[in-house]
Order: structure tokens, then C-alpha cells, then sequence
């Protein structure tokens, strides 16, 4: 297993008196593609999201535990959750281009990091596609509005958003899942190339997709993490009979 | 939840049920044959091979259609790839039932030769494997494979030794050359039978536990203390059953 680049220790979240985690604990290996699979109302998305604090925008949420990144607490006081964003971007199901061009869509990130360099934002932009797989769909139309891509378009758009200044993890929300098969092969592939560069946790209801993108696989069920392994493994001889009895479709 | 997976694989595992029978009913018929020298049943084996090779193509193509439709994975997978796997073995050990049928009319001239190297012993030696194997089929109860495979190294052995025997005599009296001949060939066939049998004891200890025991047989055998549970292969299968309960580190594959 490569280094650890997420460690949890005894994460538990409550929203308001309801606990959505209990004690997960897990270290998520660098720039490898880890898969949180498990019924709607787990805690996945609940934990991916605390992976980047955005639970901390929910008032009513209360955290233990501690998550650490690259060794540093992400919960500490002293830190800055944009900067930490921008170590950790993120994907929603629904693409959300800005209503700008695409080639603003994303500048937008560096411009806000000051980047105002018309050179060295037109490189960062051309990298930054490129590096989505969707450079040659708009190369020719990068002052057209984002909004006129199709709905596969507009996903590697966010990705590339997300890409432009230079995360080292990309957490994402069932990307995949408003997408017809052909956008969605794309993803999975561009999701193959990213790990090289980035470590990637995805959440997805799509069992077989959690089995072709993915190097670990980690199985939440009512807030618990009932296993955790290599997804050649859970898919094929897991340890646990209520991961093998999700995978397989007999309950959940 | 999932009825209409359940149903295809349930169509399955009957068919492969099915296939065990057809086979040990074949290779049992083969050995009757070849001990009583019964030509005549020896014709209805060769006969019914069709039904065997017609099953074949019936499973085949339902664990196509399974993997095409169903994805499966984990314990579906498993069994699915196995029995893939132990058809084309069940098939196998029908072709051979064949091979022996074929040599009986040859043999049976000579009715006094299989006493004389005590072929009957290996014979119900390999009866005996092949019955096991399909009790095992249907109750995916592994607790006497390692038996299976000291079985099937014992008939390993007793071929071999009465093939020497046999080679012997054929050196030195060239009128049996053509039944020593004939009595090879089906010594090879029963020596196939006994493998393709362990095969398949390999095959429902991968469905029932994920272990993959092919050409780890030796290995099985001196285990001590291995009646009930086959030992891991190379790559552990089963690390942690449990919840987690400190850190979760991945389990490695």
C-alpha cells in the first residue's frame, strides 16, 4: 500500500442528536482512486464531505475525531479552510459550471488566487483541459458560454475547474451519475489518468463502477465503516458477509 | 431482491448438479463395462456422450449470458467462473469414460488380465474419487478434499506401477502389444479421471472460501491440521472478518 494521504481516527459525526458516523477510522493511500460504496443514508457523502470541512457550512453538525492530511489535523483551529479547499477540490453529481465562458470557468479559481496574468492564465486553462480529456471538444470555443456543453461536457469542465489550481486530492460525488454511458466512460478513464498525479475519493452508487475505477473500496453501512480493502478483493472474496451481501445485491 | 439472478443462478447450480450425476454415471458405467467386459454397455456410454457434450453447451452458454447480463461479482463470481471450470472438467471426464468404452472390446478378449494387475483396485479407487467429488458438488462441503487429492496421488502411483508392469511384459511378449496397448490407454484415462476429479474439489473450495488451491495441492496435503477449513493460497483471501474497530488500513489482496 502506497503512504498514507488521509488518515481518520475515530471520526464521528452528528447532525444535531442523529449520529451519521460512528468512529470511522481509515487511511486513504496517495494517488491511488479509493471508492466509498454502501446504501443512501450510510455516511458516505457525510464523510467524503468532511474530507474538505464542508460540513462545517451545516450549523447543526458536530464533529470528533480527527482527520489528518499529509499529517496535519484538518479540525485544528489554526486552520485556513480555503486554503485547505484549494489543496482539495471537489466534484457534485450535478456539474455547476459558472454561467461565464468556459475559458473563465476556469481561470476563475486562479484569478481568485491572484493570478491575473493573461499569459499564465491562458496556459494554466489549455493544462488544465487537457489534463480533463475535453481540450479538443473546446479549444476552438473557449468564449462560448460553459452553459452550451452537453451535460458530459460540463462535467470535465468542473474537473478541469477543479484541476486549475492544483489540488493535490479530488474528492467527488457521484460524478458519474446523471451521465449517459459514453460521458461516463470518459470520466472513468480521466479518472485513471488523474491517480497518477492525484489521490481521488469517489463516492458512487454504481457497484461496477466502484469496481473499474477504483484501487481501494471502503463499505459504510448506517454510519459504520464495515470494510475497508483492495477493490479486487472486496469484489471478489470480501471478508465480511454484509459487504458481500451489498455487492451482490441481496440487501440494501 | 434480485429474484430473477437468484433463479439463473439457481438454473446453474442444478445444471452443474446435473452434469456430476450424468459424468459419475458415465465413468461408473465405464469401469462396470471394462471389469465385466460388456460390450454392450460399453455402446450405450458412447452413446450417451452426446447428452454430456450437449449439457456442456447448455452451461456454457448460461454462464455467458449470466456474466453478460449480471456483472457478478464476489461469491456469484465465483461461482460462476468455477463452473465454467468444472463443466469443461465434467466434460472432460465424460470424453475419457468414452476412451475406456472404446478399449473394452479390445480388453475383453483377454478376461483374466485386469485380475492379474489388480486394475479393479484402481478402478474403485476412482470410482470411489469421483463419487466424493459429486457428493461435495452438492453439499460444497469441503472437508474431505484433502482426502480427494491423497486419493487421486495413490491412483497417480498404482497407474503408474502397473504401466510398468505392463511395458515390461510388453517387451518381452509381443503378442500382448496390442492389448498392453489398449490397457494403457485406458489406465491414462482413469489416471485423467481421478485429476480432472480433484479440479473440480478445487474448484467448490474457491466458491465456498475465494482459496485458489490449483497447483498448490502438495502444499494442501501436508498441511496439518487442514480437515476443515483449506488453507490460504499465496494471497490470504480471509485477513479480517471483523468490524473495524481501530484504524482501517486496507486489507491487502
Amino acid at each position: 500500500m502506497k503512504e498514507a494521504k488521509i488518515i481518520t481516527r475515530d471520526l464521528t459525526l452528528h447532525y444535531g442528536q442523529k449520529m451519521a458516523l460512528n468512529s470511522i477510522s481509515m487511511q486513504i493511500p496517495e494517488k491511488e482512486v479509493t471508492a466509498f460504496i454502501g446504501p443512501s443514508g450510510c455516511g458516505k457523502s457525510t464523510f467524503l464531505r468532511s474530507l474538505n470541512r464542508m460540513n462545517d457550512l451545516i450549523p447543526s453538525v458536530k464533529i470528533t475525531g480527527e482527520i489528518l492530511i499529509d499529517g496535519l489535523n484538518i479540525y485544528q483551529k489554526k486552520i485556513d479552510v480555503v486554503n485547505l479547499r484549494k489543496k482539495i477540490g471537489m466534484v457534485f453529481q450535478k456539474s455547476n459550471p459558472f454561467a461565464k465562458s468556459i475559458f473563465e470557468n476556469v481561470a476563475y479559481g486562479p484569478r481568485i488566487n491572484g493570478i491575473n496574468n493573461l499569459k499564465i492564465l491562458t496556459e494554466i486553462v489549455e493544462r488544465s483541459l487537457k489534463n480533463a480529456a475535453i481540450w479538443d471538444e473546446v479549444k476552438d470555443r473557449m468564449h462560448d458560454s460553459a452553459l452550451g456543453l452537453s451535460g458530459g461536457q460540463q462535467q470535465r469542465l468542473c474537473i478541469a475547474r477543479t484541476l486549475a489550481v492544483e489540488p493535490e486530492i479530488i474528492l467527488m460525488d457521484e460524478p458519474a451519475s446523471a451521465l449517459d454511458p459514453i460521458s461516463t466512460g470518459k470520466i472513468e478513464e480521466l479518472i485513471f489518468e488523474l491517480k497518477k498525479s492525484y489521490t481521488i475519493v469517489i463516492v458512487t452508487h454504481n457497484m461496477q463502477q466502484a469496481a473499474r475505477v477504483s484501487d481501494y473500496t471502503a463499505f459504510f453501512y448506517l454510519g459504520e465503516l464495515i470494510e475497508f480493502g483492495k477493490t479486487r478483493k472486496i469484489f471478489t472474496a470480501p471478508d465480511v458477509k454484509h459487504t458481500e451481501e451489498y455487492i451482490t445485491g441481496r440487501f440494501g | 431482491m434480485e429474484r430473477h439472478f437468484e433463479l439463473e443462478l439457481e438454473k446453474l447450480k442444478k445444471r452443474i448438479l446435473k452434469m456430476g450425476n450424468l459424468v459419475a454415471e458415465q465413468v461408473h458405467n465405464s469401469f462396470d463395462a471394462l471389469l465385466r467386459g460388456d460390450n454392450e454397455l460399453a455402446r450405450q456410454i458412447i452413446e450417451k456422450d452426446r447428452k454430456v457434450d450437449k449439457l456442456d453447451n447448455k452451461i456454457d452458454k448460461l454462464c455467458q449470458t449470466i456474466f453478460a447480463l449480471t456483472q457478478p461479482v464476489a461469491t456469484d463470481l465465483r461461482l460462476i467462473m468455477s463452473s465454467l471450470r468444472m463443466n469443461n472438467d465434467l466434460e472432460r471426464m465424460g470424453d475419457h469414460a468414452v476412451i475406456i468404452a472404446q478399449k473394452i472390446e479390445g480388453i475383453s478378449e483377454y478376461p483374466d488380465i485386469l485380475q492379474e494387475l489388480h486394475i479393479g483396485e484402481i478402478v474403485n479407487m476412482t470410482d470411489m474419487i469421483v463419487n466424493d467429488v459429486n457428493t461435495i458438488l452438492n453439499s460444497r462441503n469441503t472437508t474431505f478434499v484433502k482426502d480427494i487429492f491423497a486419493l487421486a496421488t495413490a491412483i497417480e502411483e498404482k497407474v503408474e506401477a502397473v504401466n510398468t508392469r505392463i511395458i515390461e511384459e510388453m517387451m518381452h511378449k509381443n503378442e500382448v502389444i496390442v492389448v498392453a496397448t489398449n490397457l494403457i490407454v485406458v489406465l491414462t484415462s482413469i489416471e485423467r479421471i481421478a485429476g480432472y476429479s480433484t479440479n473440480i474439489a478445487e474448484s467448490v473450495v474457491f466458491i465456498v472460501n475465494g482459496t485458489i488451491l490449483k497447483h498448490k495441492k502438495k502444499n494442501f496435503e501436508t498441511q496439518a491440521g487442514a480437515e476443515s477449513t483449506p488453507p490460504s493460497a499465496e494471497e490470504p483471501l480471509k485477513e479480517s472478518a471483523d468490524l473495524p474497530t481501530s484504524e482501517a488500513t486496507p486489507s491487502e489482496g
